[in-house]
């Protein structure tokens, strides 16, 4: 029914346009205030109808794509994670402090945290800071 | 019917220009990176066909690989291609944004030939099962 409305709407809106046009009549304002009024409406019936469903998928892809991703430390790590890693899992050992029931706990964590991190130089450059100022480690 | 073809439309070009953006950032870092010399090689992403198994439910329809190919410098090992995997699946924030734009396969190539390796991007994310009728 909407459809046969917009139709004949713009047919009668044509004739007027050509009747004008051919008889030189000065311009029926109130036509193109139909006219306006007629787009508004259509307008505000398919935005409403256009709207994105909020659907769980859409979340979950408007969540993912919220996050920053830092691709200097991406770059960093495919070449440089393996070294300090190597470096830091030898220095940080809690075996290293037998004694020092404290400093074997840090090092237990901070060992533990490495080898969760090892691909991701900028926590390992963290721990690293970590390590020299709680397990006082000369790197 | 209406809504769904036009937010589907409006959804395909979005995601493109995402696409697009990442491959630029990651291209963009990486000619930084060896620029001043912190990664001895250039590697450069690039969208590739992928591997069809692979498909999950954000999947293209075609073009689902992401390729990063080791360009100039030093040719890297085996083990450095791997590593370099490794270090991006083990990013989930990159796994996971990958993922819903589309891509499904991972792929670090070397320089010359189709010498490279592949991995699945839904083995390194839990995906939730969405239900397509909600």
């Amino acid at each position: 029914m909407n459809d046969t409305l917009i139709q004949d709407s713009i047919k009668v809106a044509g004739q007027a346009i050509a009747k004008t046009t051919q008889t030189g009549q000065p311009i029926n304002w109130w036509m193109w205030v139909a006219i306006t009024e007629l787009g508004f409406i259509a307008f505000l019936i398919l935005k409403e109808k256009l709207k994105p469903k909020d659907t769980a998928k859409q979340r979950f892809k408007n969540e993912s794509l919220k996050q920053d991703i830092d691709f200097n430390n991406i770059i960093n790590s495919s070449f440089n994670s393996t070294q300090l890693y190597d470096e830091l899992k030898v220095k940080c050992h809690p075996d290293r402090f037998p004694t020092d029931k404290e400093k074997n706990t840090i090092a237990e964590n901070i060992f533990q945290e490495i080898s969760k991190n090892k691909n991701n130089i900028k926590r390992l450059l963290d721990l690293k800071e970590e390590a020299t100022q709680k397990l006082s480690i000369n790197f | 019917m209406l809504d769904n073809t036009w937010n589907d439309i409006l959804d395909w070009f979005f995601d493109r220009s995402e696409r697009a953006n990442l491959v630029r950032s990651f291209n963009e870092s990486a000619r930084n990176a060896f620029v001043s010399g912190v990664a001895p090689t250039l590697l450069k992403a690039s969208i590739s066909k992928g591997e069809s198994s692979y498909k999950h439910q954000f999947s293209n329809w075609l073009n689902t690989g992401f390729r990063i190919q080791a360009f100039t410098g030093r040719i890297l090992t085996k083990d450095e291609l791997i590593h370099i995997g490794k270090v991006i699946l083990d990013d989930s924030i990159l796994v996971r944004r990958l993922i819903v734009l589309g891509w499904d396969t991972l792929e670090i190539h070397g320089d010359a030939g189709t010498y490279g390796c592949r991995w699945q991007l839904k083995d390194y994310i839990p995906l939730p099962k969405f239900n397509e009728n909600e």
